[in-house]
């Protein structure tokens, strides 16, 4: 065993469907991140016991749910208490992949661009039965995104990055670290929390109460909340080790049956800053313990780098166990506490819906609950969040846990068919379908309550629907008074958005004076999209060069889309909306009568 | 096809299952299913032949 290798066996608290606890085989071989520690501080409103300030949002849990839905809420002005056990963000290898709709969430938030620098993109993947390769498969992509369709990067950075954001708004996010919450009671007006802190425990009462607080939530546990849904067969080591990845390919590659894990599978994808991760499964028969003895699991790694012919130094740097679930409350609101991520749901890891599914997550409920408790929203629009985002999980929980049956089939007759489609694959293309990852792409909320469909509905033979997420291009935007290349989902804010599709007929005064109007209402900016002229041009927002953009969303001059402040769809329009129109559509969205809107 | 030529491939099926041998006649059946199910146009149907086979399981009809 290395030297530095500390067994652990940590954590016994409830599994999230109620069962007893599971250990966890966590094992740290040396610095696997540069964290920053944070010290115990706690502002001076606690003292004696209890925090003198009462908070608006309580936030349990300071990963990346958590942080993500506190720096979303301050974009919408609403301030919150982040309470994180822990000194530093996530330890060791957690989420490592990141879609584009993440991503464009992060830019939001003001940290996208950085991320995605120190990150590498991908979109190929690689499948092998024993020891050839039968699939190589494509993310569908379109050239002009500004993000990748996949970005391969470490959790621990992203967490990191987002709490350096968060000091920019000081006011707003107030993270506290070292913090505990080991009591919780809620009821029609709020909550309030007993936090364990090394400065002495303290009460807190808080309005709203998001539980961030991951698969083994306190807060869902002592609401006596169980998860529905399964634990997926198959039990699977995640190794980091650093090593020379300069000639690895980026992207994703499977092993089903190689010599190197018989009878198993392995996955193997090339992370920034020089490592590579290795998810491999367990045999069946091999009692969990064993296996995951340190040397063991550097003997399977040892085993597979020589059946690939890699001939460099490697060192291990984290060790972990994982086991997918598929399960999710069935309801995300319960009065004053809200849940979301891991809290909420589990997914397995197949398919790269876990952290990404939670970034969603917060992105629809942070501007939701910062309306609603600024007014401009009726509590019905909290209810839309539990509807939304449990049907979403229910799709990311169809999508990974077929998945995960392909990975670790659950049966002989799972098997036989699996090992069918993968030695046909090769020479049948068509059966690929079956064996892909499914890899997550933006939600669709096409139940929602919220979605309206306008007259016009149906005359469009392209664009997002209602509920679904905007399809990022590229444009020509003006910053500063000058022309700046851009994307669309840069022109989104912490508000309702009205997407104006001129063509080359310019701005509409009628339009705008109904969007200045509708600022009563609620906050709505308006953007104007030509396809000539220049961004100068006044009442002129962008400009889509060779409408690109005008083709993607089906429009023609005069269609409107009128877009949510997370980025989905609420309506569209083929010609200019009256002002009428668009006050019904808001008003609607917003729980609100029309007619006192 | 036509009656002729179903018994043609019925018999090909058979004599092949036979020649590859009882224990790697399931493999050869579950990719045979996948191969037509890639010639079925329609998912109803397909489905529809699914549960028709599932019917039968257990019974001795």
């Amino acid at each position: 065993m290395p030297p530095n290798a500390k067994p652990a066996v940590v954590d016994h608290n409830r599994a999230p469907d109620g069962s007893a606890p599971q250990p966890s085989y966590e094992v740290v071989f040396g610095e696997y991140f540069p964290y920053s520690v944070h010290p115990p501080q706690l502002p001076a409103s606690v003292r004696d016991g209890r925090d003198g300030r009462r908070a608006t949002v309580a936030i349990v849990g300071g990963g990346p749910t958590g942080l993500t839905l506190a720096l979303d809420l301050a974009n919408h002005g609403i301030a919150s208490v982040v309470i994180e056990a822990d000194a530093t963000v996530c330890s060791g290898s957690r989420a490592g992949a990141f879609t584009r709709r993440t991503l464009e969430i992060m830019d939001q938030l003001g940290v996208g661009e950085e991320i995605a620098a120190s990150g590498l993109g991908w979109n190929r993947g690689w499948t092998y039965y024993r020891d050839a390769l039968v699939a190589e498969s494509l993310i569908p992509d379109r050239p002009d995104q500004r993000f990748p369709a996949t970005l391969s990067q470490l959790q621990n950075l992203i967490e990191e990055r987002l709490v350096a954001r968060a000091a920019a708004f000081e006011e707003l996010v107030d993270i506290r670290w070292h913090s505990k919450v080991v009591g919780f009671e809620s009821g029609a007006g709020g909550a309030r929390l007993r936090i364990e802190h090394p400065h002495g425990p303290y009460d807190m009462e808080a309005d709203w109460v998001v539980a961030c607080d991951g698969g083994r939530s306190m807060i869902r546990q002592s609401m006596g909340l169980t998860m529905e849904g399964q634990r997926h067969a198959g039990r699977y080591a995640i190794i980091d080790v650093r090593i020379d990845t300069s000639d690895f390919p980026v992207g994703r590659r499977w092993w089903f049956d190689p010599p190197s894990n018989p009878g198993g599978t392995l996955i193997m994808f090339k992370k920034p800053g020089g490592m590579l991760r290795f998810d491999y499964q367990l045999r069946d028969d091999e009692p969990t313990e064993e296996a995951m003895q340190p040397e063991r699991v550097l003997a399977k790694v040892r085993a597979h780098l020589a059946m690939l012919g890699v001939d460099k130094p490697w060192q291990p740097v984290w060790l972990s166990l994982y086991r997918a679930s598929a399960m999710t409350l069935p309801s995300y609101r319960h009065g004053r506490v809200l849940f979301a991520g891991d809290a909420a749901h589990l997914v397995p890891i197949f398919g790269v819906r876990g952290m990404n599914s939670a970034v969603e997550d917060a992105h629809n409920l942070a501007w939701k609950l910062a309306w609603h408790i600024r007014g401009l929203a009726a509590d019905a629009l909290l209810d839309s969040y539990s509807l939304e985002r449990v049907a979403a999980a229910r799709e990311n929980l169809r999508y990974a846990s077929k998945g995960a049956e392909f990975m670790s089939p659950p049966s002989a007759p799972h098997r036989l068919m699996r090992n069918a489609v993968l030695a046909l694959s090769a020479r049948h293309p068509a059966l690929t379908s079956l064996m892909s990852p499914r890899q997550h792409s933006a939600n669709d909320y096409a139940g929602s309550p919220l979605n309206q469909a306008t007259a016009d509905e149906a005359a469009f033979d392209a664009g997002p629907r209602p509920g679904m997420a905007l399809p990022d291009g590229p444009l020509q935007r003006l910053v500063d008074g000058a022309p700046v290349d851009g994307d669309l989902t840069q022109l989104l804010g912490p508000c309702f958005d009205l997407f104006h599709f001129a063509a080359d007929r310019g701005p509409s005064p009628a339009l705008a004076a109904s969007v200045a109007s509708l600022g009563a209402v609620a906050p709505i900016r308006l953007h104007t999209l030509a396809t000539s002229g220049t961004p100068a041009t006044a009442g002129i927002d962008a400009i889509d060069p060779g409408g690109r953009l005008h083709g993607l969303y089906g429009a023609v001059a005069g269609a409107c889309y009128l877009v949510r402040p997370d980025g989905h769809l609420l309506a569209r329009w083929k010609t200019v909306p009256s002002e009428t129109e668009l006050h019904s559509a808001l008003a609607h969205a917003l729980g609100r009568p029309a007619a006192a809107a | 096809m036509n009656a002729q030529e179903l018994d043609d491939v019925y018999t090909q099926l058979c004599h092949g299952l036979t020649a590859a041998g009882e224990a790697e006649t399931p493999n050869v059946l579950a990719r045979l299913v996948l191969l037509l199910l890639l010639q079925v146009p329609l998912a109803e149907a397909a489905s529809k032949a699914v549960a028709d086979a599932l019917a039968g399981a257990g019974s001795a009809t």
